[in-house]
């Protein structure tokens, strides 16, 4: 395989860890519990700024050409570590306002809102994240450690990348399995009789919220780590849609769903048509993307209503001869 | 019926902006009782019961329950301590098998415990096989059990009406609001509800409901408290309310 081959296929790799991870982070918030994050995009930029300022080491390196607070020169994997803890305790005080009185169509809104105020708030105070430029440069995990070959290095990556998703998949499967995963769905689907049952409702929607804030965290930094930069155009609001967009398609409450979501939306035709030639006008091809995502949603809607994996039902195993009589 | 009433509720008031819902209402539901609450629509009786359960806040007044001052407690936790309601509207997990909405409600479970669910099925396995054979135990005595894999909200209404008691029944409540529960039931059922109603109560459970047919009051409930216009008009026995002057022109005549 020629090395330029092996780029684009390693890239690609490395796009689908960070979608698997942040599908099965929104599935378990969108799909089992129920919470419309809108700004779930936020949660994956804050995981992706924290590790980049905690890898660029001071603001006053190199001529000092981009500003940034907190600089420092952490070690592999502290950043994405703190990525993780970012991510979930951003969550934690975002959900504690929002997850608490609203209902969830109103809490959609707001979450809505939060995106667009977190983009405005980046981009305007320059002193944060150096504004719309973004920030760039952002030291590679491990690289000048290693001194492996570009494409060696490439291959690591998706490695890493790879042992995270692994990871992540454990510990949603672990919740989406348990008592806990089928109490959280009972409360997307009736909150109230689910309070009537003695669960704190309140409560369940942050440990879903928190446990896929700090997974989007994680999936930002791998993202911003990769690509070595990261900057508002990044995070814009319609990028959660697409991750929506994902786990509607592969079926909400299904883990395996949200890993095949990941791999038809985001980056069957998002990524992978970023190589397809360029024809008309300047950025039509880019925006025929958004039209196809939109038309892919529309199509399982209308023919596969839940999903390429519907949300199944757990069936109990019956001691041997107890089968019920059926009528 | 001696000592301590399970329930009691004292002086009860709630008002929605200017409107009086609820004036100074005081009852008791005594421990081994089925006790009724019935008046006209917009008597307050739904509000008595919202807020003996948690779900709204009283203006004033006082609830005790167990000899505990609870009200101002909120839904969850009023549940957690034996008191529990269902609703008029069928309320099921859609979403969730039969079984499914029954484990959900199973009290005090390590597998709904973040810590506990992260280091493992181990942590929460047996329990939840208990769970699931008491929820099997539930689904026979209400004579739903082979509906137990279908998705909770492709029931029938009356099947959702079973479904609901059971599903409240599997919290081991000590005291169960029951809320319209042959709302929208056929006669076959809510004969069939009746007796399953009796049976809980001569094994000690206590329930206070509010109920529109009176049939089914006066073969259940003793005794039954008359609401209307949000204050308590009377209390006794049905056939002591049948020969009540006022109750008949508030309620009974129509």
């Amino acid at each position: 395989m020629s090395s330029s081959m092996q780029f684009y296929i390693s890239n690609l790799l490395v796009y689908l860890g960070v979608d698997v991870m942040a599908c099965l982070g929104l599935n378990l918030q969108f799909g089992v519990a129920g919470l419309i994050n809108l700004a779930f995009i936020v949660f994956q930029a804050a995981g992706a700024y924290t590790a980049a300022v905690l890898t660029l080491g001071p603001s006053t390196a190199r001529g000092g050409f981009q500003s940034y607070i907190l600089g420092a020169h952490l070690q592999f994997p502290l950043p994405w570590l703190a990525a993780a803890v970012v991510g979930g305790a951003l969550s934690f005080v975002v959900g504690l306002i929002v997850l608490r009185r609203l209902r969830t169509d109103y809490q959609a809104m707001v979450m809505l809102v939060i995106s667009l105020i977190a983009t405005t708030v980046v981009t305007n105070a320059t002193g944060l994240f150096n504004g719309s430029n973004g920030l760039a440069l952002i030291p590679q995990p491990l690289e000048s450690v290693l001194k492996l070959s570009p494409v060696g290095y490439q291959w690591f990556y998706v490695g890493l990348t790879f042992a995270c998703t692994i990871l992540v998949w454990v510990i949603v499967r672990r919740i989406t399995g348990s008592p806990l995963g089928r109490t959280l769905r009972a409360v997307r689907d009736n909150d109230v009789a689910a309070a009537s049952l003695g669960k704190n409702v309140t409560q369940l929607r942050l440990i879903a919220f928190v446990a896929g804030g700090a997974i989007a965290g994680l999936s930002g930094a791998i993202l911003a780590q990769f690509i070595s930069a990261w900057s508002p155009g990044s995070w814009l609001f319609p990028e959660s849609f697409v991750y929506f967009s994902a786990v509607i398609v592969g079926g909400a409450g299904n883990n395996m769903g949200a890993v095949v979501g990941a791999a038809l939306v985001p980056v069957a035709f998002l990524e992978a048509t970023r190589y397809i030639p360029q024809f008309g006008y300047p950025g039509l091809v880019d925006a025929l993307q958004w039209v196809v995502v939109g038309l892919l949603t529309l199509g399982v809607m209308w023919f596969r209503p839940r999903g390429v994996f519907p949300e199944r039902t757990r069936r109990f195993a019956r001691p041997p001869g107890s089968e019920p009589t059926h009528e | 019926m001696s000592g301590e009433p399970l329930l009691s509720v004292r002086g009860l008031a709630k008002s929605f902006g200017g409107v009086e819902a609820v004036r100074d209402v005081s009852f008791d539901v005594a421990a081994g009782s089925i006790t009724g609450l019935i008046g006209p629509n917009g008597a307050g009786k739904s509000s008595v019961l919202a807020i003996v359960s948690g779900f709204l806040a009283p203006t004033s007044g006082s609830v005790h329950f167990g000899g505990e001052l609870v009200s101002g407690h909120s839904a969850y936790r009023l549940a957690r301590l034996g008191l529990v309601r269902t609703f008029q509207l069928s309320s099921e997990f859609e979403r969730l098998s039969v079984i499914e909405n029954l484990l959900v409600a199973a009290p005090n479970q390590r597998g709904d415990r973040l810590r506990d669910v992260l280091a493992g099925r181990w942590r929460w396995r047996a329990e939840e096989d208990e769970a699931v054979a008491r929820a099997r135990e539930l689904l026979a005595r209400f004579e739903i059990p082979e509906k137990e894999d279908d998705l909770a909200g492709d029931l029938s209404g009356g099947q959702k009406r079973l479904l609901e008691l059971a599903r409240a029944l599997m919290t081991e409540p000590k005291l169960l609001l029951l809320d319209e529960p042959m709302a929208g039931v056929n006669p076959a059922l809510i004969r069939r509800i009746e007796a399953h109603l009796m049976a809980l109560r001569d094994e000690g459970l206590t329930m206070l409901m509010v109920e529109h047919e009176l049939g089914v009051v006066e073969r259940l409930c003793d005794p039954v408290v008359v609401m209307a216009q949000g204050q308590v008009l009377s209390s006794g026995t049905m056939a002591e309310l049948r020969a009540n002057e006022e109750v008949l022109d508030a309620y009974l005549a129509g």
